[in-house]
């Protein structure tokens, strides 16, 4: 569940410190004595999704999509592909539609079978079965981000760390194309500030930069990593501003990306 | 020979053991940080799963950057396994004001609140110094609602 364990004994120079006279000043990371950490935590889906919700209502059951488990025995499409599954089911608590997050759970349980993971992944999806049958979408929303991570987990331990940021990348790609079509379907400045996420497309190009040669000359990787390049660009906005062309043009790399990881099926 | 693998495996052992630990002092942090986090899941905040944790030198200061969303409210909570600990907290946004509120310490915890002014990259700032220990553990979680 941990993102990174950090061990970190240096010694550095501890002046000119944030916390100066006790109280937080100001933050000069050009002055910052410490330690940034590189890691960083991907939001989930619904974190997203709050904000549209207050700012609106969105209608969830026109952005659910039918899912099927790919027959890829290739762990690094099938991670993806989970990424994408679990992010799908956030998209069917949002629309609290019972059978589809039903189905999602059993999808969920099909691909970790692919992925040797079952016995990490039962209990969640158990879990979140339970939680449909009680209405408590609270409950199934939290066993969602905790099979994410029970997953990401497993993949770390097997030392699989390009695994394990697949499976982040799928899930941000399916919660950045649902975000980018309610808000293209309503937009307004509030709803399109929600786009400006540039830190967490840097995290995710320098991910995938950093993976093994074989991983990187992945099909689905490689065009993944032109499609960052191509939503990085549509999130550089001096004011935080995003037009609806910008949107528009991150909904459609994602869409393109999705299809390409969702045809893995039909490919093989 | 013997006597050298025995020492091998001894030393093996005691190695084992003191890492074992640091996990398990670790994991006891994060459990503090949810201690701190149990009045705001009370008051509606979702727990995220995932977050940091470590062991560092007493007094290193650590920042995160960490991505808000405008419209959500965040709550950070920092947690030690160490005792007698001063613990700091705070978040700062892309110009580096500072941006928390409500700043709450226990003995082994430390959290802030935060209503982003906008959606972007926010960096949390932290730290745990002992007065007793050179090294210090340190989890970081965080929820919203």
């Amino acid at each position: 569940m941990k993102v990174k364990t950090f061990y970190l004994f240096a010694s550095l120079m501890l002046a000119g410190s944030a916390f100066s006279q006790g109280t937080a000043q100001k933050f000069d990371p050009a002055q910052f004595p410490g330690y940034v950490m590189d890691e960083v935590v991907v939001p989930v889906p619904s974190e997203i999704f709050a904000v549209l919700d207050k700012l609106g209502d969105p209608n969830w059951k026109d952005e659910l999509r039918k899912l099927s488990t790919p027959d890829s025995s290739d762990r690094m499409e099938l991670s993806l592909v989970f990424g994408t599954v679990v992010a799908e089911g956030f998209v069917a608590v949002q629309a609290q539609d019972k059978q589809a997050v039903e189905e999602i759970g059993r999808e969920v349980i099909n691909i970790a079978q692919s992925l040797g993971l079952t016995k990490a992944v039962r209990p969640h999806a158990q879990s979140i079965l339970d939680a449909v049958q009680k209405d408590d979408w609270k409950a199934v929303r939290k066993e969602f981000d905790q099979t994410q991570a029970t997953v990401r987990a497993e993949m770390e331990r097997m030392r699989d760390n390009d695994l394990a940021q697949c499976v982040s990348l799928g899930g941000w790609l399916r919660g950045t194309s649902s975000a980018t079509s309610v808000v293209s379907k309503a937009y307004t400045n509030d709803r399109a500030e929600l786009l400006n996420q540039p830190m967490l497309v840097d995290h995710f190009a320098k991910s995938v930069n950093g993976m093994s040669d074989s991983a990187k000359n992945n099909r689905l990787v490689t065009a993944i990593s032109k499609g960052l390049v191509t939503i990085r660009k549509s999130m550089d906005s001096p004011d935080g501003s995003f037009t609806p062309e910008k949107i528009n043009t991150i909904h459609t790399t994602c869409e393109e990306l999705l299809t390409l990881i969702l045809q893995v099926k039909k490919s093989r | 020979m013997n006597k050298l693998k025995l020492q091998c495996a001894v030393l093996c052992a005691l190695f084992f053991v003191a890492l074992t630990s640091a996990y398990a002092f670790v994991d006891e942090a994060h459990d503090y940080a949810m201690e701190a986090a149990t009045p705001y899941v009370e008051q509606g905040y979702t727990v995220r799963e995932d977050y940091w944790n470590g062991e560092v030198e007493s007094g290193q200061k650590l920042a995160v950057r960490h991505q808000l969303f405008k419209g959500n409210e965040y709550a950070f909570w920092l947690g030690t396994a160490n005792e007698d600990c001063e613990l700091e907290l705070a978040v700062f946004d892309s110009k580096g004001q500072p941006v928390h509120m409500e700043r709450k310490t226990g003995k082994f915890t430390c959290s802030v609140r935060v209503n982003p002014p906008a959606t972007g990259t926010y960096t949390v700032v932290f730290s745990v110094k002992s007065k007793k220990e050179r090294g210090v553990t340190w989890a970081l979680a965080y929820g919203y609602r």
